[in-house]
């Protein structure tokens, strides 16, 4: 029963994407775009040099349009849906997330789940038709795709509990607009989605090492082209468990502090 | 299960920052905040029989809905304990959400992009309810609210009415012994307002659920509530059956007589007062604290003066509340005092 639970609760989202047609056209068509216009872009940036930054040609434009096909993984579809954490306390309808038996926190990761699992069917199809058509490159061996394969799982979960922070926020503020555009510029920005990391200068790849960003994307991304070797994948994979199991401590004691503040806000 | 409700000195106070009003206030506020305690809620204590339907009433702000956070778990109170159903709601949240059920006025708990009847599923498995008893309730649910003309609508889709129809039947689907309703038919037209009203008349004789209640509609407690729980000012001013607040606060009747005489000389009576004469036609009303009810003060006028017609006025239960609210105090925010550093 839990199991079913668990399920009916996961596949909001996608039941709710399957009710509006005209949402799934537009992420084909936003996705297409992307990652013609994201491939054209690496090709004629490559056009008169060779390897930069220690990157190929191909190996550029494999992260790029990787790049742009996770950052449909996860994408706020629960906005639509009026299911934000920010509508709910907007609309003072938060109150029956704890009524429920169904702690409010595993609801909410119960939701994530079935939306990165509708997303990564969005990528796993992009990513099948980009191989096929020659846009992205195949991993190198077997072990790279099982390492990328588990790389890109823990960096879901940091890129999940760095944006249930987010969501935590709107129990003090009610609203997180601001601090919201702040944070996806600096995911986007810090994770590699805009440009890989390794083109930045030094200092910012070392900064960058200090923050959850960019065990997101760039780890599993770059282990995927090769620009982290296998050799240093287990360090790397040990990074990314360690920013998991600092940030679900965080978000765990900040849910236990926002079921203090529900009542007053929006309740 | 026993359904009842036992609320004991229960006391609830918020701790807020006051704003200042301009904008030298505002950046006053800013760098020495001044904060103040709201007490929502004062000692307050009631009961509530399993299978009885209680209404809770009060003016704005009066402190109802704090009760109502307390009694389904969302909230703790400052002193004070409650008792939903046996278990103390505030410390056995998730034990307490399976024994209640609850509608706040128009915020849905429906999935917004879902069909009325997907939302249905996720919250039988949400609850664990066996899928032949969630058909069975569902059955029963579609006889009294007519929700299969629209179950196939997603929500977002839906009419105000059909959307707290759906509501009341969501909240009731795992079998909740206790069902709290804020404020439910809030907004909505007369015929789907009737029909609420007997789904939950049914819920209530029935199917034995305690209901407690909080409305402004005084039709709905007229027709729903036997017994109503008064607060103002976040303090119980009265707890009893409907006549004993009419009797104690209904005191605005008038009685029309007219006279065999047209020149009689009309002198008040004990506790009853001369509003208006117009020749042959005199208006009683009560007059004083101890003014005799509408009844006694019919009996008074004829058994005094010779009559050939009579009519009485009653006060509408509107009155009657405006005239409680008025006597318990004026229509205000809960008090707020200053509260010392650190509190």
């Amino acid at each position: 029963m839990a199991l079913l639970h668990a399920w009916r609760t996961a596949r909001v989202t996608p039941l709710g994407e399957l009710h509006t047609p005209p949402r799934m056209t537009a992420v084909l068509l936003r996705l297409t775009v992307q990652v013609v216009l994201v491939a054209s872009l690496w090709h004629g940036l490559y056009s008169h040099t060779g390897t930069t930054a220690g990157l190929s040609e191909d190996q550029a434009v494999t992260y790029a349009v990787l790049a742009v096909l996770a950052s449909r993984l996860r994408e706020l579809d629960q906005y639509a849906g009026r299911d934000t954490v920010l509508q709910h306390m907007h609309f003072g309808t938060i109150v029956y997330w704890y009524l429920r038996p169904l702690p409010p926190q595993r609801y909410h990761a119960l939701r994530a789940v079935g939306e990165q699992l509708y997303g990564f069917a969005w990528a796993l199809g992009g990513y099948a038709v980009c191989l096929a058509a020659g846009v992205v490159e195949p991993p190198r061996s077997a072990a790279v795709a099982g390492v990328f394969a588990l790389s890109l799982v823990l960096g879901q979960l940091v890129l999940y509990f760095v944006m249930l922070v987010l969501d935590q926020l709107c129990f003090w503020t009610v609203r997180n607009t601001a601090a919201a555009l702040i944070l996806i510029f600096a995911q986007n920005l810090l994770s590699g989605v805009y440009a890989p990391l390794w083109f930045f200068p030094d200092w910012f790849i070392t900064m960058s090492g200090f923050l959850p960003f960019q065990a997101t994307l760039s780890v599993p991304l770059s282990l995927y082209i090769g620009r982290i070797p296998l050799s240093d994948a287990p360090a790397q994979l040990a990074i990314q468990a360690v920013w998991v199991v600092l940030l679900f401590l965080f978000t765990r004691f900040l849910w236990r502090q926002a079921a203090r503040r529900v009542i007053s806000q929006g309740g | 299960m026993s359904g009842s409700i036992e609320v004991r000195g229960l006391s609830r106070t918020f701790h807020t920052t006051v704003r200042r009003p301009g904008f030298l206030g505002a950046v006053r506020s800013l760098v020495n905040p001044e904060r103040v305690a709201k007490h929502a809620v004062r000692d307050i204590s009631f009961d509530v029989a399993a299978g009885e339907l209680l209404a809770l009433l009060g003016p704005n702000g009066a402190g109802k809905s704090t009760t109502i956070k307390v009694l389904t778990g969302i909230l703790t109170p400052t002193s004070g304990e409650a008792r939903v159903a046996g278990v103390v709601p505030y410390e056995e949240r998730e034990r307490n959400a399976r024994n209640i059920g609850a509608v706040f006025g128009q915020r849905t708990q429906l999935w917004w992009d879902l069909p009325v009847r997907e939302s249905f599923a996720i919250l039988r498995d949400i609850y664990e309810v066996p899928k032949a008893e969630h058909a069975a309730r569902l059955k029963e649910f579609d006889e009294l609210l007519d929700l299969s003309s629209f179950w196939d609508t997603r929500v977002r889709h839906l009419s105000l009415g059909q959307r707290v129809r759906s509501d009341l039947a969501a909240a009731l689907l795992h079998d909740p012994p206790v069902v709290f309703l804020d404020e439910p038919t809030i907004g909505m037209d007369v015929v789907v307002k009737e029909q609420v009203r007997e789904f939950l008349r049914y819920q209530v004789s029935e199917r034995g659920r305690t209901v407690l209640l909080t409305t402004h509609d005084m039709t709905e407690v007229e027709r729903l509530a036997e017994r109503v729980v008064l607060i103002n000012h976040g303090r119980l001013v009265l707890d009893g059956p409907l006549d004993e607040i009419r009797r104690k606060f209904g005191s605005t009747w008038q009685v029309r007589a007219t006279l065999a005489d047209a020149h009689a000389d009309v002198v008040p009576l004990p506790g009853i007062a001369v509003l208006r004469q117009d020749g042959p036609q005199v208006v009683f009303g009560p007059d004083g604290p101890d003014a005799p009810t509408v009844h006694q003060a019919l009996k008074a006028v004829i058994e005094r003066y010779e009559v050939t017609g009579i009519a009485i006025d009653e006060a509408e239960l509107e009155d009657v509340m405006r005239a409680a609210y008025a006597q318990a105090g004026p229509v205000a925010e809960p008090v707020a005092e200053p509260v010392a550093e650190g509190a």
